[in-house]
Order: C-alpha cells, then structure tokens, then sequence
C-alpha cells in the first residue's frame, strides 16, 4: 500500500488528498489535514474520487471509424489517420477550417502543447477550452481593470475577512470547501453577504442576503456602489494613488439610485444599504462570485470590481476579488492561451510585439487572426467553415449546455475525439484516442487561487495508453514537428520560459510542501500568496463604465416570470466523471430520478396561484416560443423566477426560437397544463 | 490480562516478529505538515515508524470494512452465469491503533458479526487481523484539539478488544495481552516480567494524560446521551445544525464507528460484472430515497438527527453493547460548518440549557 498526497481533479478549489494504492489500484482517498486549500476538509465528490479512479469502464484501445462503425485500431494507425486527414483538410480548407476545443479540466501541459499544436502546426487561433462561453467574461474584464484574470488572494485568507460577500455562486454545491471556509468565518465573527436570485445553503448562515431579481446584479452592486460614495466612505487616497479613469466612472454612478434599484432589484432599500455600508467599512472584505455558467455577466463584474476598487478593498489579506473556478484547472486552462483571443500569459493574440516573442520562442510564425470561440464552432461551425474539431477530453454533445453539438459534429469531416471514456461525442467521431486519467500521470493543475499543484502519479494507466500531451506530440512529430518532450515536468518547463509568471513553477518546485501560487518566478519561487502583496505599483487599476440595461430583465403583463436557466444544484457539469461512483450517481442524478422530462423549479406561492402542484405539468410561453415541463416546487427559487436546469437542452431552443443567442433570462408567462 | 516489560529500543522489533509469523504489519508514518497515515510496513520505511503522533485521520476502519471492497465477479456465458465471491482477507496486524479505533472496531464486530446475519467478508477479515495497541500518552503528540475519548470511555487506554497492547513508561514500555494469540508473543526473549512499581507508572502516567483534555466536551456527553433518548431536543437545534451541514459525507466516512455501505455493480468487460461494496452515508439525500421518490428524510437536518440518534441513543447502545462514537474527533476536523460530535453536543447542551426551567 501507498499513501500519496496529491490535488483534486473536480472542482477549482484544488483540495490536498491523499490516494491509497496497493496492487496498481486505488482502493481509496483522504483529506490532507495540513493542506493551505481545504485543511482537512473534502467533498462528496473527493470522497468518492477512487471510485471514479477504478472504474473498469475504460476505452482500452484507439478507434477509428470504418464503415460507419468505430472499430479497434493500433496506436500508430490512429495517429498517421490524424495527421493524414488533418493534413488533408488543412490543404483543402486552410488552417482556420480547424478548431481545436479541450475541457477546463485538461492538464497544464496537455492545454498548454493542444494549443501549441493548433498555433505552430497547423496556423489557427481556434483553439478554446469548453467552458470559455461563460468564463472568458471575466477573464477579460479582471484583465482590464486589474490586469490580472484571477483570484486576487488566497482561500484560507477568507477566515481572515471582517466582512465576505458571496455573489450567485451556490457554494455548498458546487464549492463546498469554500462555502465550508465561509460559514467557518461566519462562526468566528465575519459577516456574511449573499446576494443572488436563489437561496442556498450558505444563505442560511448569512448575515444579509440580497435576494435580487435575475439580471439585476449590475444594479445591485452599482447601488451599493453609489451608496459607498454618498456617505462619503470611498478610499480617496488609494483611488487616487492606484486606479485610472475614476471620474468617467463617477459620472455614472448617478444612474444607480438606491430607491430606484431596491424597487427594479426588487430588495429591501434598507438592507442594500446596510451590505454597501458593512462592505466599505471592513478592515478587509473579499468578493466571490462564480466564473461557472450562472449569470456571470460582464456587467456584473464590472459592478464588482468597481465596488471593490472604490474601497481599495484589494491587496490586503482577507480582501480581493475572488474569480472562483468550478473546474480543477479552469484558471490554468486560460493561463496556458487556451483562449481563440489569447496566448499563453494573456498577450493578445492581434499585438505583433506579444506574436514576435512567441514566434522567437517556438521558432515558427504563428497566425495573426483572432480565432473561433467554441461556442461558434459548435453552433454553426463558425458559420460552416470548421470542417476538423479536435476534442480533448471535451465531451460537447453532453455539457456544451449552449447548443446543440450533434448538429455540428455531424456536419464536421474529421472529429478527433480523446477521452477517458466512449462519451456521447464518440458517436460523431471518426477516431477516439484512450488519454491516461488522472492518477496515472504526473501533470499540473492551477486552482481558483492560482495554486499550481502537482497531481501525482500513483498508478500505471492500463497498458497501452498514454498521457493526452503524449498524443498531441506524437501527431505533432508526424506532421514535422521537432518536439521531444519526454515528460510533463518537461512541457512545465517550456512553460516557465515563455508565461512569466510561472517561470519558477517546475515540477521540482512544486513537489515541495504544496504546490505554489502564481506568479511564481525564479526570483520568487515561493510563490504569492496575495496579489500586490509586495505593494501596488502606481496606477494599475482601471474603473469602468457600467451602462444599465433593464430591457434584458424587465417583465411585463403578458411575460411576468422570468425563466432562468443554470446549473441544477445537484448536477456537476453533466456527470460525464460524476456516473462512475454509485454513490455520486445517486446524489447527482436524483433530480432526473425524480423528474426524468426535466423540471421548471417554481416557488410554491406562485404555484398556489397558478394552482399548479409539484409534479404538474406547465406550459412556459416566450414570445418565440414554448415549451412544456413539469413543476418542481421549492422555496429557495425566488418568487417571479423559474428555474430551469440546463441539462434540458432542448428548453433553450425550443423557447427562445432558432437563432437567438444564448440568452440566460428569458421572460414567460406560466399556464398549467393538462395533466 | 498478563503484562510483560519491554525495552523501548525493542519495542520496534514486535513488526518484525510479527512479519515472521506471516502479518503483512502496518503502522504509523507522518506524511506532509501535520499529516499523519497508516501504511505497509517494509524495509524501506521500517525506521520510520513513529510511536507518537498525531492519530491518522484516514480511519484504520478500512481494514475490516474498506473504502472499496470488490464482492463477487460474474460471469455470463454457455447459457448461464457463473458467479465467484473475491476475498480479499490478508493476515494483517495494525502496529500503533489507538485506543478510540480499537473501540471503534469492536463497534464494528459488533455490527457485522454480532448479530443475527453474520458478514462473510468483514468476518473473514476481522479473523486474520491482529491488533497492537498503542495508548496515548503524549499529549503534544498523541493527542489533539478534538480528542474526547474520555466522553466516550474508550481512552487513553483501552480496557479490552486489543491482541496486545504497548504504553510508553520511558525508557521501557509495558506489553499487555488481550487475547491468546497476543499472548503467544511473550515468548519472545524481548519480553519480561514486570513488578508492581510498573504498574504504579501506568497509573501515574494514565492520570497525568487524562487531565490534558479539553474541558468543555467532558461534561455534557452523557446529558446529550439523556436528552436525545427522552426526545428533549429542540426542532430548532437540529435545524441549525442542518444549516451548517454540507451534506459531504465526511463524518460518516472518518468516523471508526459508522457502518453504512452501498453496492455497485461494475461491468469489467463485456458479459463480466464486478460488485463492489463501496462506502455510503446517511448525511446523503438518496441514503433513504426509496423507488417511486418518498423520501423520509428529505430535509437535512432530518438526516443529522438520524446521525445523532444512531450515536447516542439509547437504545443503540443496548442493541449493540457499545456506543456508536468513540472520541476520536475526527468528525470535528472533518466538518466544513463545523457540525461535528462535539459541537453539536454542545449545541444540544446550549438549546436546552435556555429553555430548561429547572436549571438552576
């Protein structure tokens, strides 16, 4: 038997664990107690990860498509096919009729060498991770206005904050480690904020929450930003000292009334006031919101950071601004240039001083043009001209919640698919490649507080498969790449020399104590456990306008509810890993047990009037569109709303119309229907 | 119960007699920070073995009922379907399990083979499992913040339920043997006997330990005891402590004394089926779901109160002549909200007190 302390491979939190071995299988899992992330503490999910680990449903060999049939093949015949065909339809097509699209939770050095591949061989910027639709906001607006796209401090600081505000994010679900660090905080004199549409278990250990309509978070924090400012508690000399375009900013602020707000958020006028005023008077008060796909909008962040800055409630322990992630290595997915707009380290891919650098360093030009967002490329193909989709541990047909990926994977000429597992995107791939899971490799992931860590390698994968990097660079050398690389440790290295802020992160480094968070650099190896911990230099921060768009939330007569869909509180991000544990299955799955079409969770007030029950069928009525489904009534959904969990796609669809982006409020009025 | 005396250099020597008599042996090792684990013992870290030290937190539970444990494989083929049972029940010897843990097995046995239906495999294992107890008697060391195995009456040293047990008096230590097979190791030429002054170091050293306890747990134990069999628990109370419950399992899956199990059934290839049996929890909402959808603890502070019933209710402890927590404090370690033993007897204790008329 071992013991090996290693890092989660669910949620951004990036928990310490130790997985149990004997006989190349892992029997079973721990918490570490001295771990900086979780100090003891796992989830559901962590406490099941040797379940999912052991499962003996595995792809074993490649395959490739013939006949119609996916049948077995050897490995180097799956990867000359690769190289072949993409080489074909690069010389038919051009190299933008190639999109590259991997999972949030891809290693560091699988994103980092998937994204190389799409750049230096064969020429495109459409590369994307699966989670850019709703996560890339805030990458650019964090980037804008603090110049850095993360968690600006550290998870345990929030034990640390007089005041922690929790912004739509059900953290007991989908967080718990931080909801955990949250209530901790609140038993020990913190005061807690939630605001958000929906109730949630944190809600029940909040000292304050703001339960504002849907769509309605931009106003909210602009009113409490524009309360802050009223009473005259804004950090003058820090604004003065750190931030730019403060007073563009200002002339704003008018439009954010406190009695107009609480009225159109429909929250208590005295209760915004008392959040705004606890906020701005805290020796130090954090932020958290969710980059996951709840209403993450731009606004919203803007809102937040501006709140934020207004009180230079930033670069002190227990403050800061904190960017959750919902995925083990989101932060690090875009870190690595995962992004059609960006390259590693997050120069633009359209400045020519940032392209130059990196053409020096991978020795080969590299395109100019802004790629196509996964989102597109699975929507229509980037208007019909993707005809190759590579997918790394990307299984869109099941969570690609946005659209439907059959339609486009169907019409694609080359699907190369490499997973852990024959998902529901096999059906449309012409050849499937098994990738080593985690445990059987030693790569990075970089959690929610930049904490690069080191997932170990405890187990031999089953024979015959490799690490997902190693079949990028064996299709990369097929198509007359020099690349040798002969282990992640080495890829970390390329790494460190060309994003500067984890030029110090080998894996040598990262082996000792636990992981270490970015920027970690040769002349701090140890790592940062606070942005602007060693000051603030000059004016770094920027305020930014915020317009108000209450068309996008205003109900009317004829469409008084608004329809929200989201996360299912129990569901994590389709189950594709979740099915694999009984236990999980069960907890995860419940609500389709319960509700196999689907469910609208309404609150039982307005059920009463409309006389519906929970299990009645409803009829949801947009003005371009309807569909039926089937109520599930539940206080914590906030009068007026309906929620509606994502996994039913055809919902959005359905009601929104063909051709309407994906909209997360949708206004409706609400029948019942013949049961 | 015999006694024999020990030279503490010799104490490390008992691994390797019982690695002689066929015991895959494991014992204590400290892992990164405060991290603490139980692990094989083998020649590259024999000289590692640490006597004392933070208690693992991983529960040495899992050698008799563990974490996943594969049941039986079946076959399909030639028109029928053939199934095997897999054990996996090596001769093991836990070096170093503390006092609180060997209470918490013997809760176990009490469970699984206790009763009327007898578990083959937990039996099986439970056999060939030896188990040398070590008490705790460093108080920086063995014991910490969340320790109460003096509520719980299974520590520092255990009464029985152990093959041997080891206590530090200094520069020796005192050998005691619960059972025959523990007894048989006396043989051995590192063993002899004592005399009354050891016996008189025990006491002191055992009196000295007990009073490093925290204080507030060592009270109000037995009143929870009281106050969960007569129902006297406020509504309210279980409801605070729902709040604060994540529903992450961790109580259940650290705590020595938990029992709950589900099954898999696992396709290994086609036409062969693995059933394993895998750690469950009552903290979970599908822990009671039944076919159809009723649920009769649906609400979450329902599924805590079911915990804490199964602890310390009274007829619990009679059915199973034991008591279902045994002090080791892991669940207050483990809790994100900080809905562990303590803390909720302590929240029980609080609730009453204020509305308890007859407190004076």
């Amino acid at each position: 038997m071992a013991h090996r302390l290693t890092t989660c491979t669910f949620c951004g939190v990036g928990c310490g664990l130790y997985l149990e071995t004997a006989d190349n299988r892992v029997i079973g899992v721990s918490p570490s107690m001295s771990h900086p992330a979780n100090q003891g503490k796992i989830c559901l999910r962590g406490w099941h990860i040797h379940e999912v680990i052991s499962t003996p449903d595995r792809l074993r060999t490649p395959m490739i498509r013939k006949d119609g049939q996916l049948r077995e093949a050897g490995w180097d015949e799956a990867f000359d096919f690769i190289a072949r065909r993409l080489k074909e339809i690069r010389d038919k097509h051009g190299p933008d009729s190639i999109a590259f699209l991997n999972s949030p939770r891809c290693s560091n050095e699988e994103t980092y060498l998937l994204q190389k591949f799409g750049r230096t061989v064969i020429k495109t910027n459409n590369v994307d991770h699966g989670a850019g639709v709703y996560s890339n906001n805030s990458t650019d607006v964090l980037m804008e206005m603090i110049g850095v796209p993360a968690t600006t401090n550290s998870f345990n600081e929030l034990g640390k904050s007089d005041v922690i505000i929790v912004s739509n994010v059900d953290l007991g679900k989908r967080l718990p480690t931080i909801a955990g660090a949250v209530i901790r905080a609140r038993l020990d004199g913190a005061k807690v904020i939630v605001t958000g549409t929906r109730s949630h278990r944190v809600v029940k250990n909040a000292d304050i929450f703001l339960q504002n309509k849907p769509g309605t978070d931009a106003l909210l924090y602009g009113a409490m930003t524009k309360v802050i400012v009223d009473h005259g508690l804004m950090n003058l000399p820090f604004i003065k000292k750190h931030c730019s375009d403060f007073d563009n900013f200002l002339s704003t602020i008018v439009n954010f009334d406190l009695l107009e707000a609480s009225e159109v958020c429909g929250v208590q006028a005295e209760l915004i006031e008392e959040a705004a005023l606890a906020y701005a008077g805290a020796g130090s008060a954090a932020i958290l919101y969710s980059t996951g796909l709840e209403y993450g909008s731009t606004d919203a962040i803007k809102a937040m950071v501006n709140m934020c800055l207004v009180t230079g409630q930033i670069g002190k322990e227990g403050a800061g601004l904190f960017a959750l992630t919902e995925h083990n290595n989101l932060q690090g997915a875009c870190d690595m240039g995962m992004l059609p707009d960006r390259l590693p380290g997050y120069g633009q891919v359209t400045d020519a001083a940032v392209r130059a650098e990196f053409e020096k360093k991978w020795k080969t030009g590299i395109p100019a043009k802004p790629g196509i967002a996964a989102k597109w490329v699975l929507s229509d193909r980037g208007k019909g001209s993707i005809h190759a989709v590579w997918l790394c541990r990307y299984d869109p047909v099941s969570t690609a919640f946005f659209t439907n990926a059959e339609e486009s994977l169907k019409q694609c000429d080359l699907v190369i698919m490499q997973h852990l597992f024959l998902t529901e995107s096999a059906k449309y791939s012409h050849v499937v490649l098994p990738t080593a899971m985690f445990g059987e490799e030693q790569v990075t992931f970089t959690s929610g507080e930049r904490r690069i860590q080191l997932a170990k390698q405890v187990i031999d994968p089953p024979k015959g498969i490799t690490p997902g990097w190693h079949h990028i660079m064996q299709v990369a050398q097929e198509m007359g790449a020099d690349w040798r690389y002969e282990s992640a440790a080495d890829i970390m290295d390329e790494i460190g020399t060309v994003v500067p802020f984890y030029s110090g992160a080998s894996h040598e480094n990262l082996a000792r104590e636990y992981g270490r968070q970015w920027p970690c650099t040769k002349d701090k190896p140890l790592g940062t456990s606070f942005l602007f911990e060693d000051g603030i230099p000059g004016q770094c921060f920027k305020f930014m306008r915020v317009e108000r768009h209450d068309e996008l939330f205003a109900t009317s007569r004829e469409y008084p509810f608004l329809l929200v869909l989201g996360h299912s509180l129990y569901y994590w991000h389709r189950n594709v890993l979740i099915r694999h544990s009984e236990t999980l299955k069960r907890e995860y799955q419940v609500p389709l047990l319960d509700y196999p079409e689907g469910f609208a969770g309404m609150h039982p007030d307005d059920a009463k009037q409309l006389g519906v029950r929970d299990g009645d069928r409803i009829r949801l009525r947009s003005d371009s569109g309807s569909i039926v489904t089937v109520a599930a009534l539940s206080h914590e959904v906030r009068s007026g709303t309906l929620f509606m969990p994502f996994f039913v796609k055809q919902v959005e669809q359905q009601i929104q119309g063909p051709g309407r982006s994906g909209l997360h409020l949708i206004k409706v009025n609400v029948e019942k229907e013949a049961q | 119960m015999k006694a024999r005396i020990l030279d503490r250099r010799d104490v490390l020597k008992i691994v390797d007699l019982l690695k002689r008599q066929g015991y895959e042996v494991i014992a204590p090792f400290r892992g990164r920070g405060r991290d603490t684990f139980f692990d094989t013992v083998s020649d590259e870290n024999r000289e590692r073995i640490e006597l004392h030290l933070p208690n693992p937190y991983y529960p040495p539970k899992r050698y008799v009922l563990p974490h996943i444990e594969p049941l039986l494989n079946a076959h399909s083929g030639n028109g029928g379907i053939r199934i095997q049972p897999t054990f996996d029940d090596p001769k093991r010897a836990i070096f170093g399990i503390r006092s609180c843990d060997v209470a918490g097995i013997y809760h176990l046995d009490r469970f699984y083979i206790g009763r009327e239906f007898r578990d083959t495999y937990y039996e099986r294992r439970r056999k060939n499992l030896f188990l040398v107890n070590m008490v705790c008697t460093d108080p920086g060391e063995d014991i910490n913040r969340e320790c109460f195995c003096m509520c719980a009456d299974t520590g520092p040293a255990s009464r029985d339920h152990f093959d041997m047990q080891l206590m530090d008096l200094g520069d020796e230590f005192m050998a005691v043997a619960g059972t025959a097979r523990g007894e048989a190791l006396f043989d051995d030429p590192i063993f002899r006997r004592g005399g009354e002054g050891h016996l008189k170091r025990r006491a002191e050293i055992l009196n000295g330990v007990r009073s490093h306890f925290k204080n507030t747990t060592r009270s109000w134990f037995s009143a929870a005891v009281r106050q969960i069999t007569q129902g006297t628990v406020l509504e309210k109370t279980w409801e605070e402590v729902g709040d604060r419950c994540l529903e992450c399992g961790g109580c259940t899956y650290v705590c020595p004394a938990c029992t709950c199990f589900t099954v898999s059934d696992r396709k290994v290839a086609p036409g062969e089926v693995e059933r394993v049996r895998v750690w469950d929890s009552c903290a979970l909402l599908g822990f009671t779901r039944m076919a159809g959808g009723h649920n009769p603890r649906r609400a979450v502070h329902d599924r805590r109160n079911r915990r804490f019933f199964r602890k310390l209710e009274h007829h619990f402890i009679e059915r199973e002549l034991s008591m279902a927590c045994v002090g080791c404090g892991r669940c207050a370690a483990v809790c994100h909200g900080d809905v562990g033993m303590p803390s909720v007897v302590e929240m029980i204790r609080r609730a009453t007190m204020e509305t308890d008329n007859n407190e004076s």
